[in-house]
């Protein structure tokens, strides 16, 4: 397997706070990467700048073979790597279909005249898009729902209908931020099994997550941060047994249960 | 996701804080329906006040400018004996059946119930058979005064006027309730119908040549005020970019299009080709004006735009570049000529034109809102830090939505240099910002019928109402035998009377006359601190 996402040694500094250190990772193509850590551990602000929307202060990130470092977050979703976030973004007050639709937003073509003057070939390209959107919330369980306003959609279903706006454009790296916070476990199951079927499909999945069941269930490779350093990565049996993540989860002296405090 | 999941039945979403108490639709379906329920209902209203102003005009002429009166009620004596009678009748049935249709319309709204559609229908038929008998009427009396018909078109009476208002009435109620479901599905492209059709005749209902006039010039500065409110609807409705500075794009395409007809350039070029300039080169400065902004959100943004405001006019004083004449302003502004024809100083003529661009711009603007750039402008003001994730260039979105704004303010700006033949800085100064933004704020962000509601709602209480208001009161007060009523000083009471009008306005429609189907507006939601802007600002 080669690597679709390189991190190199990224540093993001905020002022006087360094929320990721000279982290360096890889997330294999096709595979199912997961990243914990503490709270504060700097997990969200990695996925903001591999996502565009902070500036790194130091380090390359590589997908597909090309820096991405510096784009602007439109252009990286163009290029294939898209998110859904921690606290769910929705456009709350536009339709399920109409959020889809969005997605779409940058693989669609009509310009400023053409929606204008409805020309034939922007109405053509507008029911595609609706049809494909329609379809998306389908595979998702959301067909019911296609008309209904994102933010009066159940809590579950709004995390799944961030995840099919995400899919809308096409990407080939999908970044899920705590995508089972919230989930009931039902919920939860149908999200592992919802991830399987995304990978099957040929998409790689990079997630952050707390749910440990989650994470070790599914993932084929666990990258561990804290304190804005990374401590341990590698696949999910190691990295549980690691020291250092024992002692980053549960405090300095976890593993040797009070020989020395 | 695997086939028979189970997704949790509705009932069971929690609701959230801001929700509870609130009467918000659920779907799109129910907010387009309420759209359509709100112009139907403005459609209703308006027949109606054009109805009861059809009755009262002549009296109300005849009283004011010793125009020859002659109403409805005339036609009892003048029209051929037995026809017009019969005629009067059935106006007058429809009329009442109308009003009390449209009054026990409201009450069953107002009570949850229902209309059933057949009595819809009805009062469809009534309301056509209504306005087909007030047109034969007019005909009547035409035939009766031995006069062509057609040559009285150009010179009407004011008896005509009258007719003509009630007729106005008849059909836009008619068209209301006879296409109540078709209205609901499209309401920009029927408000914009509408609009033309009635809209057109305005310079014609007064007999009276100072009272079309003096209505006439209203109309016009409406309409220069309805594209204002339609292209910054565009920047302040559809993107959520809160704009106090909008006068000067409406000053750049006045002086951009002053200077090419003014004689000193000793250019010869047709205002026609000028005004495609003087919007190209406003939506320019759009762009270039709206870059400096793009990190900023809210009231941030609205202080940078309120200084472009400020410092266009001011340049203009300052006679920039030489180029813009000082306070003199741009003076010898040749009037347009279509095919040989000068529009002069006639109003009429710069009225028709805005009207025939007022609807253009309504449907292409209609057709944008449900288009690519569209979405992308209400996903930017709902949230932009998601927007950009999720592919859209916020930076060019808001970009296109400054660009397209300041476009149709230059258009106006065009039209109104053409019209005065003189653009001087002080027509552009704050106050017609602030008048721009109440017009799309009281017509409801978001939406072009709405705003161009507004538009004319607004301008025609500023530029018909309240100048007129001595007039009329003195008036009343003569005909109702309180002559006190005219003896007040109104003109020191104007802008008491335009503000209250604007509170009542906004305290029974708090979200304007007509608001787009998401309420959420960038004015009242404090989302400023999860802004793209803040998130970076911190680095």
């Amino acid at each position: 397997m080669s690597p679709i996402l390189e991190v190199r040694s990224i540093t993001k500094r905020f002022g006087g706070l360094l929320a990721v250190h000279d982290v360096d990772f890889t997330v294999e193509q096709g595979s199912i990467t997961a990243m914990i850590g503490p709270n504060g551990a700097g997990k969200t602000t990695a996925f903001n700048c591999v996502t565009g929307l902070y500036p790194v202060t130091a380090g390359d990130i590589v997908f597909e073979g090309h820096s991405i470092v510096g784009l602007p977050p439109h252009r990286i979703a163009r290029e294939g790597i898209t998110r859904t976030f921690q606290n769910i973004r929705l456009f709350s007050f536009m339709t399920a279909t109409d959020n889809v639709m969005v997605g779409e937003h940058c693989r669609m073509k009509s310009g400023v005249f053409g929606s204008m003057l409805r020309l034939p070939r922007q109405r053509h390209e507008e029911r595609e898009v609706e049809g494909r959107a329609v379809n998306a919330l389908r595979t998702l369980g959301l067909e019911r729902f296609a008309d209904v306003y994102a933010r009066n959609l159940p809590y579950g279903l709004q995390r799944r209908l961030e995840i099919a706006r995400a899919l809308a454009s096409g990407p080939r790296l999908l970044l899920l931020d705590e995508p089972a916070a919230g989930l009931n476990p039902q919920e939860k199951v149908e999200l592992m099994g919802l991830i399987s079927r995304m990978r099957e499909g040929g998409l790689t999945i990079f997630l952050i997550e707390h749910d440990m069941r989650l994470v070790m269930g599914i993932s084929d490779r666990v990258v561990v941060l804290d304190h804005g350093e990374k401590i341990a990565d590698g696949a999910p049996v190691d990295v549980r047994n690691n020291q250092r993540v024992i002692e980053a989860y549960l405090g300095a002296g976890a593993t040797t249960a009070g020989v020395s405090a | 996701m695997p086939d028979g999941v189970a997704t949790p039945p509705l009932e069971e979403r929690p609701l959230a804080p801001e929700e509870v108490g609130v009467d918000l639709p659920f779907t799109a379906a129910e907010a387009a329906a309420e759209e359509g329920q709100a112009v139907f209902w403005i459609f209703v209203v308006a027949g109606l006040v054009f109805l009861v102003a059809g009755w009262l005009l002549p009296w109300f002429v005849e009283l004011t400018s010793n125009g020859v009166g002659f109403s409805p009620q005339d036609a009892v004596s003048s029209a051929p004996t037995g026809i017009g009678t019969v005629l009067v009748y059935v106006i007058g049935v429809a009329m009442v059946a109308n009003i009390a249709g449209a009054i026990s319309d409201v009450l069953a709204v107002h009570w949850h119930i229902g209309r059933p559609w057949r009595m819809e229908r009805t009062r469809a038929v009534l309301a056509l058979a209504g306005a087909i008998s007030a047109f034969s009427i007019w005909v009547l009396i035409g035939v009766y005064r031995e006069e062509d018909l057609f040559g009285h078109l150009s010179a009407f009476a004011s008896a005509d006027g009258a007719i003509w208002m009630t007729l106005t009435g008849m059909l836009v109620l008619a068209l209301a309730h006879g296409f109540r479901e078709q209205v609901a599905r499209h309401p920009d492209q029927f408000f914009a119908g509408v609009f033309l059709l009635f809209g057109a005749l305005v310079p014609v209902i007064f007999g009276n040549q100072q009272a079309t006039e003096v209505l006439t010039w209203a109309a016009g500065a409406a309409a220069v005020y309805t594209l204002l409110a339609l292209g910054l609807n565009v920047v302040v409705g559809f993107a959520g970019l809160l704009d106090l500075g909008y006068a000067a794009f409406f000053a750049i395409g006045a002086y951009t299009a002053g200077s090419m007809a003014s004689p000193r350039h000793g250019l010869h070029i047709p205002f026609w080709v000028i005004v495609f300039v003087a919007v190209a080169v406003a939506a320019l400065f759009g762009a270039v004006l709206g870059a400096p902004t793009l990190r900023l959100r809210g009231d941030y943004l609205a202080i940078v735009t309120l200084g472009f405001g400020e410092i266009i006019p001011n340049a203009a004083q300052n006679n920039l570049f030489s180029q813009t004449g000082g306070p003199n302003g741009i003076t010898g502004i040749r009037h347009p000529d279509i095919f040989g024809f000068n529009f002069g100083q006639n109003p009429r003529y710069y009225y028709w034109s805005l009207l025939f661009v007022i609807v253009l711009v309504i449907l292409a603007f209609s057709n944008l809102q449900r288009s690519r750039l569209g979405r992308a402008w209400v996903a930017i003001r709902e949230d932009e830090i998601a927007a950009a994730a999720t592919g859209i260039n916020t930076v060019s979105t808001k970009l296109l939505a400054f660009a397209i704004g300041a476009s149709v303010s230059g258009l106006a700006g065009s039209f109104y240099g053409a019209q005065l033949g003189v653009v001087t800085p002080e027509d552009f100064e704050f106050a017609v910002s602030v008048t721009a933004l109440t017009t799309v704020v009281l017509g409801g962000l978001g939406s072009n019928t709405g705003a161009a509601l507004g538009g004319i709602l607004v301008s025609f209480i500023i530029f018909w109402v309240l100048p007129h208001l001595q007039e009329w009161m003195t008036t009343v007060g003569q005909t109702t035998g309180i002559t006190s009523l005219g003896t007040i000083n109104y003109s020191t009471y104007t802008y008491i009377v335009y503000g209250l009008i604007l509170i009542s306005i906004m305290l029974l429609r708090p979200g304007g006359l007509l608001p787009s189907k998401a309420r959420k507006v960038e004015l009242q939601a404090g989302h400023e601190s999860e802004s793209l802007a803040a998130v970076q600002g911190v680095v």
